[in-house]
């Protein structure tokens, strides 16, 4: 009876308080409510992809250290992050000390560290290297994002409104053109319909007029399927978002940080239970050009902590096998520091995978320093686009041929 | 199970004693238009909608006098535009400023179809704040606006040497031996032909053509001789030591550049699903035009097919046409600061469209998201006392605000909807001004705020 429970309470919050819930669209969240217990979509079942950008292009050297090597400590003579300062991975490798919180993930095994990832003539440009990544086409010739086919179609067939929700002010081109099929929200304060400052006793007026002029526009009017879709999963992903976090009780302490605030979020609608399959979030300042060091540490120590919090969640609401996390950045660093102790745009660069169906590990071989690209920049091992089709195909369910165009060697790192 | 959600609606439906009757239904429009919708019409497709009063200077004109005046539009002064945004002191290095800047001629301009077809332009030959700085973006905006009606050709040729262009397409920076191959690719893909009408050999052979050429921090264009391709190139068949513009000048002869252009104007103007003599007749204006825009434009809003009800309220507005065309339709005053924040909440963020495609536009305008914000939107222009000043005395051609909620809903709707509301639409907003009452120091405040407030949120307004 929760279902039923769960409906009723907003419902009556929506017309007491008539803020959460634009009382509008209550014929469509009972037909919600009705989707919701048939049984889940077979693709993928109910797991849950959350990808986090990290904008700006990571120094992937000063991320997972190859504290073995030399040629590393030569060319980064302000930079390089000392052997004994590292949390060993391997015998060759190390995490920057600022991940510190992601010890207990790499020690439970569930941290994947996926080394080389890149594609064949890089471009430098964060611009074009932002358009490859979120499209997975190197050759550009793509105008959709690598998720937004996938969210539109394979993944969820429900209508879930909060299928894919991405935060921030932007729509990510990973999930976007056509957008249909996320949700993005700047600020879950701002996700709401607004009132008239001056007058809110004509509030609950004014939704049940706009609720019923919405209901009056019929087929044949002209794109009224649309509106009805558009205005009900408004309504319905209001309703859903503001109770999951109002009735959110977190098992975790998660840093005051806006990477954490999202990850809560998240935390929040998985267990909720509304349908999430993408979450998509965003770090932006990886772009250190000068003065790197304290910069650069304290990203990462922010994403470390955001991380492990949202781990430690998820594992304690017995989520953690549902999730899987996946990092990137438009590129890593030049692996020579420049003469500001900054790191100019470079190529390839490791990436995370983390989750309870992750086989923690490093996948790849090292950085080879001693094979560089004529501008001073590493070559790659693993197409990032196995990456996506590995996401894709082990975890998501789908189709990774069609939805990136070819097919792409899997990678072993998800049970 | 389709009858257990039956089941599930209907109880649903019947616990808020809210029984959808027959009369609440809209139709679409079946009957022919009336000559005020039809002008509505020109002016929300020719335009950003009709400010109060456009409408019946347009109907005095007659259909072909009041076509002319909007594509005649060197003759019309915008005089007061101009000292309304000289007043704002507005910086153009400043991306929100610039952004501004361009929805407040949208809103306010005395030439309605330059600005809608500079917005035409900027989501066919797309360039983006994420190359290029605000300044370069003014400045093709600009460019944009002064050709607004040109030959394509002439369009075209400009574009390439256009800074902003020049930096979004890599023609900046293209040298001999290794040219870039973005710019005419997408010539000749996204702004001419269309796949299947040029061979990748044609996207190389182009490509040399646009080599030489940078674009310095301050936006000029520099050539530089030894570094362009002169050699023999053969594009599209035909040989020659070929030049940009010569470039331009081959692509456009092809005759699939004429279709593909009135399928564009077509498309913007009409409907999403032209029928093929419209787009057979377009093309041929433009072929024995010199790709003439004006022509095209011209015969495009002559034609029965632009009035004829399958047109009518088939295109869903983009955010830059709702916003700009709510602000015009209420003459409301503002200097429009927060907007461009808003127009990104509903997924247009002006000078930076998604993909050199542009935006999709279409029913992907619409989504949870983009709706929300609408209406949010909606709401600040109908309750932002201090950002926003309403004269509702304006919008009646008595110059005064009936006191008569009825008779205020009725002259609203034909200013916004340009033509009646449905009976049930209008007993659902009788009622709902009959419950919120009025203040009687000021009969605006509560009713008239929420009236206008769903009126701008109606399916209809949201369609152009």
């Amino acid at each position: 009876m929760l279902r039923r429970r769960a409906f009723l309470t907003t419902a009556l919050v929506g017309l007491n308080a008539g803020l959460i819930l634009p009382n509008l669209f209550v014929r469509a969240l009972a037909q919600a409510q009705a989707d919701g217990s048939r049984p889940a979509p077979a693709a993928g079942g109910n797991r849950v992809l959350v990808i986090v950008q990290l904008a700006g292009g990571n120094d992937g050297l000063n991320t997972v250290v190859p504290y073995q090597d030399g040629r590393y400590y030569t060319v980064r003579p302000t930079l390089a992050i000392q052997p004994d300062t590292v949390l060993p991975l391997t015998a060759e490798l190390g995490l920057h000390p600022a991940l510190t919180a992601l010890a207990d993930l790499w020690t439970a095994g569930r941290l994947a560290v996926i080394e080389s990832v890149g594609y064949d003539h890089p471009s430098l440009s964060h611009f074009e290297a932002m358009d490859i990544w979120q499209t997975a086409d190197p050759e550009r010739g793509r105008r959709s994002g690598w998720l937004a086919r996938v969210v539109a179609g394979a993944v969820d067939n429900q209508g879930h409104p909060l299928g894919a929700v991405a935060l921030g002010t932007h729509l990510p081109p990973a999930l976007c053109c056509p957008p249909q099929g996320a949700t993005l929200i700047e600020r879950p304060e701002t996700f709401r319909l607004a009132t008239d400052p001056q007058h809110p006793d004509v509030e609950a007026a004014r939704r049940r007029a706009l609720e019923r002029l919405y209901r009056a526009y019929r087929p044949p009017a002209p794109y009224a399927a649309l509106f009805e879709t558009t205005a009900t999963g408004a309504a319905v992903s209001l309703a859903q978002l503001h109770q999951a976090l109002a009735t959110y009780r977190p098992a975790a302490v998660y840093p005051t940080t806006p990477l954490a605030h999202g990850l809560r979020l998240f935390a929040a609608l998985i267990a909720a239970g509304v349908g999430l399959r993408v979450g998509y979030l965003l770090q932006g300042g990886y772009d250190t050009h000068a003065e790197q060091a304290h910069a650069h540490a304290n990203l990462l120590r922010t994403l470390g902590e955001a991380l492990a919090a949202f781990w430690a969640d998820l594992v304690a609401q017995g989520h953690g096998d549902r999730v899987l996390v996946l990092t990137w950045s438009e590129f890593g660093r030049r692996v020579a520091e420049n003469g500001s102790r900054g790191t100019d745009h470079g190529t390839a660069a490791p990436l995370f995978l983390l989750g309870g169906r992750v086989r923690g590990g490093v996948y790849g071989a090292p950085p080879d320093l001693g094979r560089l690209d004529p501008n001073g920049n590493l070559r790659f091992e693993t197409d990032f686009r196995s990456v996506y089709a590995t996401v894709l195909e082990k975890w998501l369910g789908a189709d990774a041929e069609a939805a990136l165009g070819r097919r792409f060697p899997l990678l072993p790192v998800l049970d | 199970m389709p009858t257990r959600r039956k089941v599930i609606t209907t109880i649903a439906l019947a616990g808020l004693g809210a029984a959808l009757t027959l009369a609440e239904a809209a139709a679409p429009v079946q009957r022919p238009l009336t000559a005020w919708e039809e002008f509505g019409h020109l002016l929300r497709r020719a335009g950003f909608g009709a400010a109060p009063g456009e409408i019946e200077a347009a109907q005095a004109l007659g259909w072909e006098g009041a076509v002319d005046r909007l594509l005649e539009y060197t003759a019309v002064s915008n005089q007061d535009l101009e000292a309304r945004l000289a007043a704002l002191a507005l910086d153009m290095r400043n991306p929100a400023d610039l952004q501004r800047w361009w929805l407040l001629r949208m809103a306010y301009t005395a030439r309605p179809l330059e600005e809608k077809m500079t917005l035409f332009w900027h989501g066919l030959l797309t360039s983006s704040l994420a190359k290029a700085p605000a300044p370069f973006l003014f400045r093709q905006n600009q460019f944009l606006r002064e050709h607004a009606l040109a030959d394509y050709g002439t369009i075209l040729k400009g574009i390439a040497r256009d800074p902003a262009m020049m930096r979004w397409l890599d023609i900046a920076g293209s040298v001999r031996g290794r040219p870039n191959e973005n710019y005419a690719r997408e010539l000749l893909e996204l702004f001419t032909l269309g796949v299947g009408h040029y061979s990748e050999r044609d996207v190389q052979e182009a490509a040399r053509a646009f080599t030489g050429f940078t674009v310095d921090r301050a936006g000029q264009v520099v050539f530089h001789p030894p570094r362009h391709d002169d050699g023999l190139k053969t594009i599209l068949g035909r040989t020659g030591r070929w030049g940009p513009a010569e470039v331009v000048d081959i692509v456009l002869d092809q005759p699939a550049a004429a279709v593909f252009l009135a399928q564009r104007l077509l498309r913007f103007f009409v409907r999403p699903d032209p029928p093929a003599d419209s787009v057979v007749a377009v093309a041929q204006t433009l072929r024995t035009s010199g790709l003439s825009v004006k022509a095209a434009l011209r015969q495009i809003f002559l034609r029965p097919d632009f009035r004829a009800p399958g047109a009518y309220r088939r295109l869903i507005k983009s955010p830059a046409e709702y916003v700009a065309g709510a602000l015009r339709q209420l003459a409301a005053e503002t200097d429009g600061v927060g907007l461009p924040a808003m127009l990104t909440q509903m997924g247009q963020t002006l000078f930076a469209p998604p993909n050199v495609a542009g935006w999709p536009g279409g029913p992907a305008w619409l989504n949870t998201t983009t709706w929300l914000a609408r209406l949010n939107f909606a709401n600040w222009l109908a309750t932002d006392r201090r950002r926003v000043r309403l004269d509702p005395a304006a919008w009646f051609p008595a110059g005064r605000m009936p006191a008569d909620p009825a008779a205020f809903l009725d002259g609203l709707a034909q200013r916004l909807l340009a033509g009646p509301m449905g009976a049930g639409q209008r007993a659902i907003l009788l009622a709902f001004a009959a419950e919120v009452g009025g203040d009687p120091a000021d009969r605006f405040d509560r009713w008239g705020r929420g009236l206008v407030y769903l009126l701008l949120a109606l399916p209809e307004f949201h369609l152009a």
